[in-house]
């Protein structure tokens, strides 16, 4: 379902609207956003809480329905498909990272990775190989993420994330719950799966440490883009949280 | 503490449904037996008071003990006319009753096994009939006979009918229909009224009664004209006043339901309850495990550990209560269920007077909810208890072990053996049969609960074995659903278990029960060389007259009756007599000798016995021995072992006589059966449609070739084994519910992960699919050890009642069948659970707390 000449473009929004409740109590968490994320990029989306980060994400994710507008991935509008197709697009298309990991217990780390592509109906041992080494594990393949430091465990889920070779890799605070030098492993794995294997990363955060990684900063405020641009320092970030902070 | 309790329940509210309902099962299955005993010994009860309506005394032959096969015992006639003239007594009246069906346009009507007496007309007073239509019999050949009858064979007054007796099919003609007492059914039993000397006729009573009806003068009390007539009367009746007389003939019947069915049904009750235990226990194991955060909050708050305990257990005494009172309603439907089983299955049904609420059976209900549900929910409640305040703050916090908890593998182990061992104690132990049973239930019971605690052990195993297929199928739903079931093998365990102990028992019931079919077809092939065997299409004996009819038949080669009565014999109780005759015996005969050979039959003369085995070692008797019986009107023999034989199935518990001898010491003529050999050469069927037409004029007879009395035997046997497994689905049905539950918990636990798999790409009915397997797992690995276990026990009990001919048989397709149907539970209970796993929205699933 191609809309356009978007061949380069992994993800679009356009004009996306996400509304909560009715009436007066209505809420807007998300208005009128329509950004394009190219492909082989690592954008960072931030902005304070309730600005709409993490509805955005999971509206262009297909995890979350948005009341206005679209979300085309890969040239496919989400909001046509079933209930099924776009699962099966999730699993095709789409890499989740999830701030608490959630990797399955009784799973081994292993297990896990190769967890997507099983759902699909498909083994591939030597993607799972690739993307363990990727992510440094490949001698802890065996153990269940309880025998895991948090690092490590997130480190499992990106190779998780990777495996299918995705489209598109949102990425939910996946620092969040991590160490500071976790998380930097973290980041470097995700900067790593774009520059080698030219993936694109959407990463919600709210540590404008994480955000510099990035190759692009979105700030939402109220469900709006407030500012988009590439390049940004840490001092520029943290100058422009500080001034949407004290708004 | 009382609010949070009521906001828990309220919080949890299908899961306390859930729960409750298992206990109601459990419950109704219990108020049901109290409510349907009390209606069948209430209609058993109104029937005697009216059949005892207008009698203030009956006079009744003595006896000494009553004999179940013993011919009923009677009066000569003249002693009415003694009766009458005593002072104080109005009126007597010579009383018969006798057992003979209606044969309605030449057919057989009563093929049922209901009774069908045939009454001597009684005046006024003493008629407990009431008329509806016509008139009562006025001279011979007149008859008046029941509603329900003319009703079923839509016939009336005027009709031509005829009366099966032991002299032949007697014609007769309607002439009344008559409604007995106030019964609302008597079952499927007939009645039909006869003038006095028409019965005696018919029965070849002539000059004999059964007993005397007396009504007393006015002024005169029942129990004054009672001591005049027992004074005056000689010791060789009896005389009670009538309503001591409905009471004696109803606690006979009574005790037979108090004795028998009502601990029987009650034994299914409680193991419904024992499988809702096992999910009560299992729920609430889950729900503190779930809780930990919950409880610690309430201990860093300053709960005590008393209150924390309490907290849970009040849970469970809530649901109980309310569990049991809805039960208690239940139990009517439950009652109402059972009649319409026992109508369905046993032939002739049963009477039953109003269903009635009594004070009695409410308490049991609310006991018996409330104490299953707090027993169940006390380890648990324990386990809350000691749930440490840091639980509050720490995420994956875990409850300490306890100190025994290390043993507990070891304690089950005893346990199971120690189950075991009590019911082989049981099995080859001496003693009361019904403490014997009970007993052997508390053995099983041990293993049973032993087996749920152990199979922890066995669930990776397991789940890997029945997971096979399911992991080999296309997506990852199977391997998912076997690593879902096996991550808390516990938890896994215990649903389970509920499953086995159903599916064990059924096993158990049919493993058993083709024992007993296969040890009765080799008693039939070993002992019975008869070719054809005639017996009554009711229970009890057949007319003498059969004997020679189809001895007269051409075709037939020996004929032997047996006749048999009860007799008390000094040493060992009573004692089953019969008599054979010694020629045509050893022609259609054969046992296996264990002293003695087919000679000594074949020669059985004046006092000589021959004695089965089982009765010979219970009695301490051996060859040369004598045997001293007395009869139940008080006449004793003495008889002399003249060997022994083995056959635990047909000739068995007690002994047997020539003939003659028979005869000199006992009143029985009629057979209850006959053992035919045909001519060698002849076809049995050819010689057997003969027979049957010789047998027309006793049409109470039925005759049948071995193969076909063989298929009779396996179906009677079958249907009680249906009316079994009609009670024993109950627990299966229980412990379903007990499936839902722990599923429903399960995945409210892992919300979470749910959320993750639908966002990595996992289908609604790949998660559907994803349940559904772990249900089936879980209800397979009950299944399996269920069936396992059940045809060990079998074994068990097998060998243990090896010397009563009882052997170890396999029903191999039934046991696969009962492995369908643990899959079939699986699957229907994953519906529910399933549906709510794939209704959940994955965003919401992934911000799940």
């Amino acid at each position: 379902m191609a809309t356009g000449a978007s061949g380069d473009i992994a993800v679009r929004a356009e004009g996306l609207g996400r509304r909560y409740g009715e009436g007066e109590a209505a809420i807007d968490a998300l208005a009128e956003v329509s950004v394009d994320f190219p492909k082989g990029q690592f954008a960072a989306v931030m902005g304070p809480s309730g600005s709409g980060k993490s509805t955005l994400l999971h509206c262009l994710a297909g995890l979350d329905v948005p009341t206005s507008g679209q979300v085309i991935i890969d040239g496919t509008v989400l909001g046509r498909l079933s209930d099924r197709d776009l699962t099966v697009l999730r699993r095709t298309a789409i890499g989740f990272i999830f701030q608490s990991f959630n990797l399955l217990p009784m799973l081994t780390a292993r297990e896990n990775v190769e967890l997507p592509l099983r759902i699909a109906g498909r083994t591939d041992a030597a993607r799972v190989d690739q993307v363990l080494q990727e992510v440094g594990l490949t001698d802890r393949a065996s153990h269940k993420p309880a025998e895991l430091s948090g690092g490590q465990q997130q480190r499992v889920a990106i190779a998780r994330a990777l495996v299918s070779r995705p489209t598109v890799i949102f990425a939910d605070e996946p620092t969040g719950n991590l160490d500071s030098a976790s998380g930097h492993e973290i980041l470097d794995l995700l900067r790593a799966a774009v520059d080698e294997d030219g993936r694109t990363v959407v990463m919600v955060t709210h540590d404008p440490r994480a955000a510099t990684i990035a190759d692009r900063v979105l700030m939402l405020s109220d469900g709006h883009v407030v500012m988009d641009r590439a390049g940004m320092s840490a001092d520029e970030i943290y100058d422009a949280v500080r001034t949407l902070d004290s708004v | 503490m009382t609010k949070l309790i009521l906001a828990g329940l309220r919080q949890r509210k299908l899961r306390a449904a859930l729960t409750a309902i298992s206990i109601l099962l459990g419950v109704s299955m219990v108020t049901g037996t109290l409510v349907l005993t009390s209606q069948i010994t209430r209609a058993f009860d109104q029937i005697f008071q009216s059949a005892n309506q207008g009698v203030d005394v009956r006079v009744t032959p003595h006896t000494d003990f009553e004999g179940r096969l013993s011919a009923v015992p009677t009066l000569p006639q003249s002693i009415v006319g003694k009766i009458a003239a005593i002072d104080g007594v109005k009126r007597a009246s010579p009383e018969i009753a006798a057992l003979g069906s209606p044969v309605v346009r030449g057919e057989y009507v009563q093929s049922s096994g209901a009774p069908s007496f045939v009454f001597a007309l009684e005046p006024d007073p003493f008629r407990a009939t009431t008329l509806s239509a016509g008139r009562y019999p006025e001279r011979s050949g007149e008859v008046a006979v029941n509603e329900g009858l003319a009703q079923q064979q839509n016939i009336g007054v005027g009709a031509h009918i005829g009366i099966a007796t032991r002299n032949g099919v007697k014609p007769v003609v309607i002439t009344g229909l008559v409604t007995f007492a106030n019964i609302a059914s008597i079952g499927g039993a007939t009645i039909t009224i006869a003038p006095l000397q028409d019965v005696q006729r018919w029965f070849n009573l002539e000059g004999r009664i059964n007993s005397v009806a007396v009504a007393a003068e006015p002024g005169i009390s029942a129990d004054a004209l009672a001591r005049t007539l027992r004074a005056d009367l000689p010791r060789t009746v009896d005389v009670s006043t009538g309503a001591q007389d409905a009471a004696k003939q109803a606690a006979r019947t009574n005790d037979a339901i108090d004795k028998f069915l009502k601990p029987a049904l009650l034994a299914f009750g409680v193991i419904a309850l024992f499988v809702a235990a096992f999910i009560i226990f299992n729920t609430f194991s889950i729900t503190v495990a779930q809780r930990l955060r919950e409880l610690g909050l309430l201990r860093t708050i300053g709960a005590s550990r008393r209150q924390v305990m309490w907290s849970v257990v009040g849970e469970a005494l809530v649901i109980g209560l309310v569990a049991g009172l809805l039960g208690l309603a239940a139990g009517f439907g439950f009652a109402a269920l059972l009649v319409w089983v026992f109508n369905e299955l046993l032939p002739g049904g049963i009477p039953v007077a109003a269903a009635e609420l009594t004070a009695g059976t409410a308490i049991t209900a609310l006991v018996v909810g409330v104490g299953v549900a707090v027993l169940a929910a006390l380890i648990p409640a324990f386990r809350a208890s000691r749930v440490p305040p840091i639980a509050a703050l720490r995420e994956g916090a875990e409850i300490p072990p306890s100190r025994i908890s290390r043993y507990t593998p070891a304690i089950a182990a005893v346990l199971a053996v120690g189950g075991v061992a009590v019911i082989v104690l049981a099995l080859t132990g001496g003693g009361d049969s019904t403490r014997r049973l009970l007993i052997m239930a508390l053995g099983a019971f041990l293993v049973f609960a032993a087996i749920g605690s152990l199979s922890r052990y066995a669930v990776p195993f397991l789940a890997r074995v029945i997971g096979w297929p399911l992991e080999h199928l296309p997506g990852e739903s199977g391997t998912l659903a076997r690593r879902n079931a096996t991550r808390n093998p516990a938890r896994t365990a215990a649903t389970a278990a509920a499953l086995m102990i159903g599916i064990g028992l059924v096993a158990f019931v049919a493993v058993f029960a083709q024992g007993l079919k296969a040890s009765f077809n080799s008693a039939l092939d070993s002992t019975l060389k008869g070719d054809l065997i005639v017996t009554g299409r009711q229970f009890g004996t057949i007319p003498a007259g059969t004997i020679g009819a189809t001895a007269r038949t051409p075709g037939v080669r020996a004929v032997v009756a047996a006749v048999t009565e009860q007799a008390k014999v000094r040493g060992d109780g009573t004692a089953t007599v019969y008599g054979l005759d010694p020629a045509s015996a050893s022609r259609a005969v054969s046992f296996e000798w264990v002293q003695g050979s087919p000679a000594v039959l074949a020669n059985l003369h004046g006092d000589q016995a021959v004695v089965e085995e089982q009765f010979a070692q219970g009695a301490h008797l051996s060859v040369g021995d004598a045997i001293h019986a007395s009869t139940s009107t008080g006449r004793t023999s003495d008889f002399r072992v003249a060997g022994i034989y083995r056959d635990p199935d047909v000739f068995n518990q007690g002994f047997i006589l020539a003939t003659p001898t028979f005869e000199q010491s006992f009143t029985a003529r009629d057979p209850i059966f006959l053992l035919a050999t045909v001519d060698p050469g002849r076809d049995p069927v050819q010689v057997k449609d003969a027979v049957a037409l010789s047998l027309k004029p006793y049409p109470a007879a039925q005759v049948r070739t071995n193969a076909e009395y063989r298929d009779e035997i396996g179906k009677r046997i079958d249907s009680i084994l249906y009316l079994l497994y009609v009670l024993l689905a109950m627990s299966v049905v229980i412990s379903l519910f007990g499936i839902v539950n722990t599923l429903v918990l399960s995945i409210t636990e892992r919300t979470r992960e749910i959320g993750m798999l639908r966002a990595i790409g996992l289908t609604r009915s790949q998660l559907r699919r994803m349940v559904r397997y772990e249900s089936v797992i879980t209800s397979g690995i009950g299944g399996v050890i269920g069936i396992v276990l059940g045809v060990i026990l079998a074994w068990v009990f097998s060998l243990g009642l090896a010397d009563q001919g009882i052997v170890f048989s396999v029903p191999w397709l039934q046991l696969v069948v009962f492995l369908v149907v643990a899959f079939i539970a699986g699957v229907l209970a994953a519906v529910l659970p399933a549906r709510r796993a794939a209704r959940l929205d994955p965003l919401d699933a992934l911000h799940h707390e």
